[in-house]
């Protein structure tokens, strides 16, 4: 609730308009065993602010690898990734990344896994307490704050992940298939609640998945990928209303269409189709 | 970290900064021997060290003393070994000879090695007996707490699958907790090899009768034939390098399944 | 006792001595209380069978004083050593070496092990010669170190150091370098310094096996102190232990052994101690 208060406040400092990604003609070739693999051939791909965009595919087609360029881990590739006017050069605290496994600290407890997120955020000590006391409420984690990451369910850690790359109130948060380790059930509330955060806090988010029901519940666009080399291969609009429902029809029959453009993009996978784009 | 180099070139690189130091401590090695800024009795030049070794080969006082020292590792691994594997094994299945022996056995344990040296030559003599008992014990205690360690860590998950299969007591130490047992017996066996050629060149300084590598550096210290203690050290060196490499080796060959 | 081994290799001694240390400090008074008296009956099967088999072993002769003084006369010496000082004295001396040699081996260990798990550079050139270095016991280099140093007090010290600081480098530069890069990829995204990076990523996931190393280390300079001091010193246990070797006295020896392991086994289970608190947050609290 504090967030709610606290968040209004810096939202409206630093205007709306903020959290916009550009992705220009960027490439990435890997070196295995001394033979290149284009793991990226030119993607181009633009994020409104606020927005949330699903990068759907089958394993193979650089989607992380895509979302770890425009973390800023990987500074290898042609091409350019511009967040708000400024090309990414490196990690930055306006972009969070949320991993597939947890990757928290094993010797920090929950409260200081999470503050280690604003280490370097310019706020007071108090309120970086009240912000950590947040985010571990946000996430639905209270009383498991002095617990250590050994002591979570798998569910708890990917929680405790999502409270760390949210806390330093990035415009940005990328999400690597944050769930795609858990069971049906929790992933099913992970996701009710990963909506509903995002509603509130009005973050871009960018979800990589290989989940076509995750991609389609979750994303304002749907942006499907083909393998070999990475390259988008189409890119769905989601029309449905929020607060979503799964068994809504108009998600259901979109699914069904992104599941035939997945299983066209298999058939002639290795062919380096044309990208064409189309909305629904 | 922008980009990567290829794994051939950054081998490359590794070498020749590995060889930077070693080359530099032989030069002013050679540099302080034949200058005389050190003491060449202290500091024999390389030449010196490489004639006392062709020599000591040439006349054969290296292989056989090299011979003798092997065997009676050797022998005393396998005895160490043997009686390693039975008293682990004991320990490892038994509840009841785990509570009476283990804290007693971890007490002994806690007993420097080499402390043992007087009371054994005191037992047994400075004979080939009391080395090789000496080695024998080196190499029996790494064997048996890995051996304990091995039985002890086969996984509840398979002696669930042996009961469902009924297996009698025999079927499941001999198709369960062995198998299972047998990465960390086999780790245990190599820590043995090590601790037993320790053991060896221990027993050589300290029973200081026969042949051997050990008897061969003390002579040299008593003679002050440095060139001879730097020979002696290189030797047990290689000899350790070859039989850790070696262990490493048949290891990896016999738990194939673990990594295949 | 091996110069070539890295924590993983002693995983079980470790393991074993982390449970006595659990199982002597467990919690719930009186259940604890009645397993403690358990296992202490069980412990004394041994004892009630071996001591009178060696007190009637010894006067029916069979078993010879030579072999094995009469366990009255073991008590007697060890009495008699204590009251008179003796004991502390040369124990005295070999504790100080000890701390001594490992207080130089271990800070050395740590500086270097620290500086090849931190720079590749570093650790490329210095690797080839240290592990040439190590492969060779502290106990073949003591003949060497005589010739070049006398017998005096900077022997012992500079072998118990070369002991003890090959498993502390080891163990710290592995340490270090194994620090999982998935963790240090996070510490990028929150865009932490150098120091932010090695004080809340890098050294808490490098404590546990740098103190493992510690404790090698510390086992490794013990037993290089039991070496350098049978081969040449004229105080400390093991002069107690040659000297009574010498003059066959087997009850001197054998206290001399007595007090060696407990020495060894009480600071193994310290050390034990605070290495299972150091990784609480490895398993559940200790």
């Amino acid at each position: 609730m504090s967030i709610a208060v606290d968040h209004a406040d810096r939202v409206a400092e630093t205007t709306d308009s903020r959290g916009r990604l550009e992705v220009r003609g960027v490439s990435k070739t890997f070196t295995v065993n001394g033979a290149p693999i284009a793991a990226l051939n030119d993607v181009s791909l633009t994020v409104a602010p606020g927005e949330f965009v699903a990068l759907l595919g089958p394993s193979g087609c650089g989607k992380s690898t895509l979302l770890r360029l425009i973390a800023g881990l990987d500074r290898d590739y042609t091409g350019r990734i511009v967040q708000d006017g400024n090309a990414v050069t490196g990690t930055s605290l306006e972009r969070g990344i949320v991993f597939q496994e947890p990757r928290l600290f094993p010797w920090a407890t929950v409260r200081q896994n999470i503050a280690l997120g604003l280490k370097n955020a310019p706020i007071s000590e108090a309120g970086k307490r009240e912000a950590v006391a947040a985010h571990i409420a946000l996430v639905g984690l209270d009383g498991f704050a002095e617990a250590y990451p050994h002591q979570l369910s798998g569910g708890m850690a990917q929680r405790a992940a999502i409270a760390r790359g949210l806390v330093n109130r990035p415009r940005l948060l990328l999400l690597d298939e944050p769930f795609g380790a858990l069971d049906a059930l929790t992933r099913a509330r992970l996701q009710t609640e990963l909506q509903r955060i995002w509603a509130h806090e009005k973050i871009t988010m960018i979800l990589v998945t290989h989940d076509v029901d995750e991609a389609v519940f979750l994303g304002d666009r749907v942006v499907v990928l083909a393998p070999r080399p990475g390259r988008i291969s189409r890119i769905f609009d989601v029309a449905a209303a929020r607060p979503r429902a799964r068994s809504d029809d108009a998600l259901i029959r979109l699914r069904n269409e992104v599941l035939r453009t997945l299983e066209h993009d298999g058939a002639d996978d290795g062919k380096a189709g044309q990208s064409n784009r189309s909305g629904a | 970290m922008a980009s990567e180099t290829t794994a051939t070139s950054s081998a490359a690189i590794g070498l020749r900064r590995g060889l930077v130091l070693p080359l530099l401590l032989l030069v002013a090695w050679e540099a302080g021997s034949h200058s005389g800024l050190v003491n060449p009795q202290f500091l024999p030049p390389l030449e010196k060290v490489g004639q006392v070794a062709w020599q000591e080969l040439a006349n054969g006082e290296l292989p056989y003393a090299l011979a003798a020292s092997l065997k009676r590792d050797l022998l005393g691994f396998a005895l160490g070994a043997g009686f390693g594997t039975v008293v682990g094994l004991l320990l490892g299945l038994s509840r009841i000879a785990d509570r009476i022996f283990t804290t007693w056995f971890n007490g002994l344990k806690q007993i420097a090695l080499l402390a043992w040296i007087p009371l054994i030559s005191l037992w047994f003599g400075f004979d080939e007996a009391a080395k090789v008992v000496f080695i024998a014990l080196a190499a029996a205690i790494p064997v048996i707490l890995n051996t304990v360690e091995g039985v002890r860590s086969t996984s509840t998950k398979l002696r669930e699958v042996g009961e469902v299969f009924r297996f009698s007591p025999l079927q499941l130490v001999w198709s369960l907790y062995l198998p299972a047992a047998t990465p960390s017996m086999l780790t245990g066996l190599h820590l043995g090899l090590i601790y037993a050629w320790l053991a060896t060149i221990g027993a050589e300084y300290f029973m200081a009768a026969g042949p051997g590598i050990g008897g061969l550096i003390i002579s040299g210290r008593e003679r002050f034939e440095m060139a001879l203690v730097m020979l002696g050290i290189v030797v047990v060196g290689l000899v350790g390098f070859v039989v850790d490499r070696s262990a490493t080796w048949v290891e990896h060959r016999l738990v194939r399944w673990r990594t295949a | 006792m091996s110069e070539t081994i890295l924590e993983t290799d002693l995983g079980p001694a470790r393991a074993f001595a982390a449970r006595g240390w659990r199982e002597w400090s467990g919690n719930g008074l009186v259940s604890g209380a009645i397993m403690r008296a358990k296992a202490a009956a069980w412990l004394l099967i041994v004892p009630a069978i071996a001591l009178p088999v060696w007190i009637i072993g010894n006067e029916r002769g069979w078993l010879a004083e030579q072999i094995l003084p009469r366990p009255a006369d073991v008590l007697h010496t060890l009495n008699e050593m204590l009251a008179s000082g003796e004991l502390a004295q040369h124990a005295g001396i070999s504790l100080l070496r000890v701390l001594l040699g490992f207080a130089v081996g271990a800070g050395a260990g740590l500086v270097l092990g620290a500086a090849m798990g931190l720079s590749r550079r570093v650790d490329d050139h210095v690797r080839p010669l240290f592990t040439a270095i190590a492969q060779v016991p502290a106990l073949a280099w003591i003949p060497l170190a005589m010739l070049l140093l006398g017998i005096g007090e900077t022997l012992k010290i500079v072998v118990i150091a070369k002991a003890a600081f090959v498993p502390v480098a080891m163990n710290t530069s592995a340490g270090i370098a194994n620090v999982p890069r998935a963790l240090v990829e996070v510490g990028e995204t929150f865009r932490f310094t150098p120091l932010q990076m090695l004080r809340h990523v890098v050294l808490p996931g490098a404590v546990p096996p740098i103190f493992t190393g510690l404790r090698y280390g510390l086992t490794h300079a013990w037993i290089a102190l039991v070496s350098v001091e049978l081969l040449a010193s004229s105080e400390g246990l093991g002069y107690l232990l040659v000297w009574g070797r010498q003059m066959f006295w087997l009850d001197t020896v054998l206290v001399a052994m007595l007090v060696i392991g407990v020495i060894g086994f009480v600071s193994d289970w310290l050390l034990a101690g605070v290495e299972a608190r150091l990784q609480r947050w490895r398993t559940d609290g200790v």
